[in-house]
């Protein structure tokens, strides 16, 4: 039962020309189900797709598959987000597309999406089918790719590898996006494949893992080493930087009431996603948006960011002006800053890490004009406070995914702007830079501004919070105010 | 009805043909204004109506869609369109007579029954929006004098005139006021308020008139666009498959081929392009291209003579007038081809490779962007518009190739430009046929490079490179293209 099933010596792996790992050993043996922790850029993504074959690299990585073992001779590699292509082998999505009604046609559906990769892999369809069951996803078979939510995504892509079932499996952060209850099933099924013969590898700093997690590494300086259970990475705390003097004055709203929606609708056909909305928001009011995958929160979000068409047909105020009574989308994004998975994903290839921070003066997803010169240097300082002058001119998308965000959040408070919408902003950051973040929202709040955060982590929200909307089914289940710490 | 352009004495089609200002960022400083609470009426909504449409509404303008009352009844997709986004939808009566602005977004070819179905209930003092100036030009629709007539044409799908705004960014754009119904001379205001609207004065505009859009649009899309890719995909494939190299690979270097090659076109122009060469396939390539110039040129100029005269939309309309019998069957034919029918193979083709072993192909485009644009300027239109409508649109319509090939190009471009590219490609294989018998797969197919030292000539190499970027399609492109600020790349396979 202990004869390594992957053994990796003297590995050497550089990322864009920077060395990552270095002179890296380790063994994983038969039966070892790992969890592989570690701060943002140490290389935990590189080792991943290392070992599953996709990266070139220097070294040795020797994998023994089990001969007699049934299950797929593979070691399959699961990304950190789940990424698709229309009908036309493109992927040039914006991330409005969504809430677009004629381009749903131009992505597959989930289930044909799911047949095509049964084909593929030649998997039995009534396997998937137990596999959607159990992640609370059936009623999505029918929607096509470009509507589903961030957590709905990331369930196809679970289901998928755990439909597949290859010896080795190895998960890059497989609970990004998920709700709480999702993360449960996801560690039931875990469990399963495990005791039907998957080894596990697990990418992630979360805390509740799979009862089958028998061995724990960090990977820091480029090296995987051993730990405990309980052992908490060493996420290098950064001397801590005094916020930029721009994002320290108070913004002014000039209206009492942010957002203000009387009974809202909305629906895709017969499909009732959002229905009878009340809820107002004051300015500086701080609030927390809760409900499960697909209880309508990004719909909600999307409203107030001037992204859904249906916003038009409905009763709704925004910084008190009835929307759709002559403002701009731009009139609107100009006083708000907003992250979202689905921005990130879906924003310009081509820009720069700078550029993807200017960018956050114009709310466009790339940048298409010549900033001013306070606007590039508030930029630079910006880049500076979040730590990423190495970066500047690296394509954004070519950093790891926690740097990634920190751009996207400097970008988001960059106009300091008077309302923050935050959608799961800490998706992908590890605990430290989770902490950083949330510090750093606590002290621009301080100044009035109004937030309205999405978090499924309980851990991982500013003490700022102070009233919290749940939603179910696309209702809202109840209003309340929190108390001191949740 | 006749022929609006052929009314004109020569100096007034001089004066119309050579409208052409790239307008400076400052011009759009006033917003939406000119438009704001105004009531703009769309009719039509396919994709550019219903497109145009978000983006307006989303700049805080107020937009409803006139629609046919069959169309109404039926629930037709135009219905659909509207209402699943939230607009308000009526007949020509009902909405109508309330418009300050109406926008005909209906195709050409039914311009003249729209624009007389409407022209009726449309208010003294209205404006009447156009994104094609056929008819205005070629039909001759003559339009009450009370009314302003403008045009604003985004040089782009629908769906991409979308997904550029909403990213904050948008796509170039043509605007025109046409000089017989301006009668309070506030057309252009108009016209600039709704290319802010719709996202277009981001991405660069060009001031031109209805003469000049036509004129040019349909040379343009006619030659290089659509006909020379069609004819040169075609003949690339077929002489592959003749050669023995095998059919999935060759489908798939043509496909994909044009789509990677002009993707340098578009961010460098021909320089570029020719530059992803090594020196001795970029000497042979310009050779090979000024074979095909001196053989095309005269098609390249029998066309546009028919577009200037008319002769074109002469015979293209008796082909409406027949229900589209000649397009009908030549949309037919082109599905049947050798290349349409053969799926792109499974195999890995590099981003270097579609250069490499695709010479004829970057041949092929270099003469053809070179003679549209060369023969335009010569007919007296200016370098601008040529410019935009040669070498600017190539990548577009390409990428359209890459992603469904011929016979859905086909059917994406408007009606309009696919009966001008079956002319063309029916006229340009027989010209080509001698030169082709000559082509070996060096050329298409395999890596021209192979077996070859790479030594040249250094004064043969430097007299091709100062011809290649000294030729004003260059000189224009680059200053234009500076203009436009931020060139999105286009994923490659």
């Amino acid at each position: 039962m202990s004869e390594p099933v992957v053994n990796i010596t003297n590995l050497h792996l550089r990322y864009h020309h920077k060395p990552v790992l270095q002179d890296l050993n380790w063994t994983i043996k038969r039966g070892e189900n790992w969890l592989l922790r570690g701060a943002s850029g140490t290389g935990k993504t590189s080792l991943a797709k290392a070992i599953a074959g996709l990266i070139k690299f220097d070294g040795k990585i020797d994998i023994n598959f089990d001969q007699q073992n049934s299950l797929p001779a593979v070691a399959h590699y699961v990304a950190n987000w789940y990424q698709f292509k229309d009908l036309e082998g493109q992927s040039n999505f914006y991330y409005q597309q969504r809430y677009n009604k004629q381009a749903e046609e131009t992505t597959a559906t989930v289930r044909a999406e799911l047949e095509n990769y049964g084909k593929n892999h030649q998997l039995d369809f009534a396997d998937a089918e137990k596999l959607v069951a159990a992640l609370g996803f059936s009623e999505l078979l029918n929607s096509t790719l470009i509507q589903l939510s961030s957590g709905e995504h990331k369930k196809l892509q679970l289901v998928e590898a755990l439909w597949f079932r290859p010896q080795l499996l190895i998960m890059d952060q497989p609970y990004n996006g998920l709700d709480k209850l999702s993360r449960k099933h996801l560690n039931s099924l875990l469990e399963e494949i495990s005791e039907g013969g998957t080894q596990l590898i697990l990418i992630s700093n979360d805390r509740e893992l799979p009862a089958v997690i028998n061995c724990f590494a960090e990977i820091r300086d480029g090296q995987v080493h051993v730990t405990d259970a309980a052992h908490i990475p060493d996420f290098k705390l950064e001397t801590d930087r005094p916020v930029p003097e721009f994002l320290r004055e108070g913004p002014v709203s000039k209206t009492e009431s942010i957002v203000h929606m009387n009974d809202v609708n909305i629906s895709y056909g017969d499909k009732q996603v959002l229905k009878n909305i009340n809820w107002e928001v004051k300015a500086g009011e701080k609030w927390l948006l809760q409900g499960h995958n697909g209880s309508g929160k990004s719909t909600l979000l999307s409203l107030i960011t001037g992204d859904h068409p249906q916003a038009y047909a409905n009763d709704f105020s925004l910084f008190g002006h009835r929307r759709g009574s002559g403002e701009s989308i731009w009139d609107i994004k100009k006083r708000m800053g907003l992250i979202s998975p689905e921005l990130q994903w879906y924003f310009d290839a081509s820009a720069t890490v700078r550029d993807s921070i200017i960018s956050g003066f114009f709310d466009s997803s790339g940048l298409f004009r010549t900033p001013t010169y306070t606007q590039s240097t508030q930029a630079d300082e910006l880049i500076h406070y979040f730590g990423l002058t190495e970066y500047k001119n690296t394509l954004i998308n070519q950093l790891p995914l926690g740097k990634q965000r920190l751009a996207f959040l400097a970008r988001t408070i960059i106009k300091n702007p008077e309302l923050l919408i935050l959608d799961e902003p800490c998706q992908g950051l590890d605990q430290h830079q989770a902490q950083h973040f949330n510090k750093l929202v606590d002290e621009l709040c301080s100044n009035g501004t109004t937030l309205i955060y999405v978090g499924h982590f309980e851990s991982q929200l500013p003490a700022c919070i102070e009233k919290r909307i749940l939603l179910e089914n696309g209702e809202v289940k109840s209003v309340e105010p929190i108390l001191e710490s949740i | 009805m006749s022929n609006y352009f052929n009314t004109l004495p020569l100096r007034e089609k001089l004066n119309q043909l050579g409208v052409c200002d790239f307008m400076d960022s400052s011009e759009f400083l006033d917003g939406v204004d000119a438009l704001k609470g105004k009531k703009l009426v769309i009719v039509g909504c396919g994709a550019q109506g219903l497109n145009q449409g978000l983006n307006l509404r989303d700049s805080g303008l107020n937009i409803a869609y006139a629609l046919r009352k069959e169309a109404i009844e039926g629930k037709r997709d135009s219905w659909k369109n509207a209402t699943e986004n939230n607009f308000p939808v009526g007949t020509y009566e009902e909405l109508i007579p309330e418009a300050d602005l109406v926008i005909n977004l209906t195709p050409d070819k039914q311009h003249t029954a729209v624009v007389n179905a409407v022209m009726p209930f449309m208010k003294q003092g209205s404006t009447l929006l156009y994104s094609h100036g056929f008819n205005i030009v070629e039909e001759g629709l003559q339009v009450r004098k009370d009314i302003t007539v403008i045009m604003v044409a985004p040089k782009s799908p629908g769906s991409e005139v979308r997904a550029e705004y909403v990213r904050g960014f948008g796509v170039p754009t043509l605007i025109a006021v046409h000089p017989e119904n301006d009668p309070e001379g506030k057309g252009l205001a108009q016209a600039k308020a709704y290319c802010v609207g719709t996202g277009g004065h981001r991405a660069g505009v060009l001031k031109s008139s209805f003469v000049a859009e036509v004129k040019s649009d349909l040379m343009g899309e006619q030659t290089i666009l659509c006909g020379l890719l069609q004819t040169g995909s075609i003949l690339s494939f077929d002489k592959m498959v003749e050669k023995g190299i095998d059919a999935g690979y060759a489908s798939k270097l043509v496909q994909y081929g044009v789509e990677v090659i002009t993707e340098a076109l578009k961010h460098g122009g021909i320089t570029a392009m020719m530059d992803r060469l090594s020196n001795v396939a970029k000497i042979k390539a310009f050779e090979v291209s000024e074979e095909l110039k001196t053989i095309m040129r005269p098609l390249f100029q029998k066309h546009q003579d028919d577009i200037m005269s008319g002769e074109f939309s002469r015979i293209m309309m008796e082909d409406w007038a027949a229900g589209d019998k000649n397009l009908l069957a030549w949309r037919a034919a082109t599905g049947e081809t050798a290349f349409e029918k053969t799926p792109a193979g499974d195999v890995k083709i590099g981003e270097q490779e579609y250069f490499d072993n695709a010479l004829l192909m970057v041949a092929f485009i270099r003469a053809g962007v070179e003679l549209a644009f060369e023969t335009m300027v010569e007919a007296g239109i200016k370098p601008e518009s040529a410019y935009y409508e040669s070498l600017h649109e190539t990548p577009l319509i390409a990428n359209t190739i890459a992603r469904k090939k011929l016979f859905e190009m086909n059917r994406v471009i408007s009606d309009t430009a696919e009966y001008g590219c079956y002319l063309f490609d029916h006229a340009c294989k027989p010209l080509l046929a001698d030169f082709m018998t000559k082509v070996e797969t060096d050329l298409i197919g395999k890596n021209f490079n192979e077996g070859k030292d790479g030594s040249v000539d250094n004064s043969a190499l430097i007299s091709v490179n100062e011809v290649i970027r000294s030729h004003e399609v260059e000189t224009i492109g680059a200053e234009l293209r500076k203009a436009m600020t931020a060139m999105k790349s286009i994923k490659t396979v």
